[in-house]
């Protein structure tokens, strides 16, 4: 089966992923900041039984295990696929992680909230990602019977998530309005729609790869589809605004930017050391090339998978062992010139 | 029957609404019962716009707290009763203790979340099998009860036939009641 990441999706030339995240709590434990480890245990062992019976009911291979237990390698690598938060992986309490076989679907346990269910699809599909949400969440109340108030909808521990309980988000490529320093002025003009922009890893971290991340603000309100409906609206917008940048970039110099593209490709193909942060820059050149036609490949390849591949965690989860920053800058560039396919 | 809203013309019309869970009943002349049931339609939880309806409550919110003891120098000292978390702790920190606290500190939790999210009542999905307190007092409703609730609702979008056909099924089923007794 196919990760989300290595199918090729209509849109993903400028949106890379689309994300539904649902936080749910149980009545009969206390919230995070009142949760002793005795508790969380128990909280842990007492949701992961369902990863049987979502293999039953949703078709998928599900598998579950304790995200406090595994190596700081394990947890880096996971955060940079977005399969768990940075806070679940520092978190020192118990912890646990329910993950499908093709890590569409994660469950992550006593997070902020005691259960956050997220779906997430590669390109521009909020609909499906929330239809796969939704349904993991019915096959959950059915064994947990998550608080729920019908004044305040789905009761969560910080009052931003209350209602709803869901975060929607598009992750989002955008060099052309990066690099003509527009992306100010789109966080306040999102702002106005009740959206944010942060940085890839959501709250608080820098953008990475000119890639971005939309989502929706409030979660009280407003029904889900209508959230969904409001966020595809400005996505698709912010698409256009990218697309025309771009357009407007090569009517100005196709030349110079098709030479710096392919001068890119020779750095990733011959470099014998490279830093993450190089990497991810130069990759979103490449991909910029790829998206806009200027550079060829003989074969099928999708730059977004490289670009979690080379994040140090994830370097170090497929090599098998932890290695020192010069030789991970080594393992990298040698990574790299593995996967990069032939120009034609 | 005077009206119960300007005590002085005719009721005609019996008003009965469930919100949140409360049920009130009113009996209205037909003026009054024009000008109340229009002001519901344009209620905020019904369509997304600012309403003017919303810039009123913001605005007599504003007031209250200013003129009222609940000030942000005097925190009402309330407690959340499961896990022992103050209204003030809660505030500091942005975060619930538990399930309960929303029901613990719920007089004063709608102006928070009314700040922070711009609304105060939930609208989206509701789990399978949860049964509202509406649900609950629509079961416990009598035959009549629920047909003058669908009658009022036909008065509103203006279906005038079905309006006389349930009015005259509610006064033969009053007939019989008052035959059995």
């Amino acid at each position: 089966m196919l990760k989300w990441y290595e199918q090729n999706v209509p849109d993903n030339d400028v949106v890379i992923s689309s994300r539904v995240r649902l936080a749910r709590n149980l009545e009969s434990y206390p919230f995070s900041i009142k949760l002793q480890e005795e508790q969380a245990v128990n909280l842990v062992n007492q949701v992961k039984e369902l990863t049987p019976i979502l293999s039953e009911k949703d078709n998928r291979k599900y598998y579950a295990c304790n995200i406090s237990t595994l190596s700081d390698i394990d947890k880096a690598a996971m955060v940079e696929r977005h399969i768990v938060s940075p806070l679940l992986a520092a978190k020192e309490q118990t912890t646990g992680l329910i993950l499908s076989e093709d890590e569409t679907i994660s469950i992550m346990i006593n997070e902020e909230d005691h259960v956050r269910i997220q779906a997430i699809v590669g390109g521009m599909n909020l609909e499906e990602a929330y239809e796969l949400a939704d349904k993991i969440d019915d096959i959950a109340y059915e064994k947990l019977h998550f608080a729920y108030d019908e004044k305040y909808g789905y009761l969560t521990a910080c009052p931003t998530n209350a209602g709803t309980g869901m975060r929607a988000s598009c992750m989002v490529f955008l060099p052309a309005l990066s690099s003509a320093r527009l992306i100010q002025r789109l966080v306040e003009e999102v702002g106005k729609y009740g959206m944010t922009i942060r940085g890839i890893y959501g709250e608080g971290s820098k953008s990475l790869g000119n890639l971005y991340q939309i989502s929706n603000q409030k979660t009280l309100g407003n029904s889900e589809r209508e959230i969904i409906e409001n966020l595809k609206r400005i996505v698709s917008q912010v698409v256009k605004q990218e697309r025309k940048r771009r357009e407007y970039m090569l009517s100005l110099n196709a030349d110079e930017i098709q030479d710096q593209v392919f001068r890119t490709y020779g750095i990733l193909k011959y470099a014998r050391q490279i830093t993450s942060d190089d990497a991810m820059n130069l990759l979103s050149q490449l991909k910029f090339g790829v998206d806009t036609g200027l550079i060829k490949f003989d074969r099928e390849f999708n730059i977004h998978k490289l670009m979690m591949g080379v994040q140090p965690g994830s370097l170090q989860w497929t090599l098998g062992k932890p290695l020192g920053s010069v030789t991970r800058d080594q393992a990298r560039a040698e990574y790299i010139r593995k996967e990069l396919p032939t120009i034609i | 029957m005077q009206c119960d809203r300007c005590k002085k013309r005719d009721a005609k019309v019996l008003y009965t609404e469930i919100i949140n869970g409360v049920k009130k009943e009113q009996h209205l002349c037909e003026e009054c019962a024009a000008n109340y049931t229009s002001f519901q339609i344009d209620k905020p939880f019904l369509n997304n716009e600012f309403s003017l309806g919303d810039l009123l409550t913001t605005l007599f919110d504003n007031y209250s707290a200013a003129g009222a003891k609940n000030s942000f120098y005097n925190i009402p000292k309330l407690e959340c009763k499961t896990c022992g978390m103050t209204y003030e702790e809660f505030l500091q920190l942005g975060k619930f203790g538990c399930a309960e606290c929303y029901r613990s500190f719920n007089g004063q939790l709608g102006k928070t979340l009314k700040g922070i999210q711009g609304a105060e009542v939930h609208t989206g999905k509701r789990p399978k099998g949860f049964v509202t307190s509406t649900d609950r007092i629509l079961k416990d409703m009598s035959e009549i009860e629920k047909l003058s609730l669908k009658l009022q609702e036909a008065i509103e979008k203006e279906e005038f036939e079905e309006a006389a056909r349930l009015r005259d099924l509610i006064k033969q089923l009053k007939k019989e009641e008052i035959g059995n007794a």
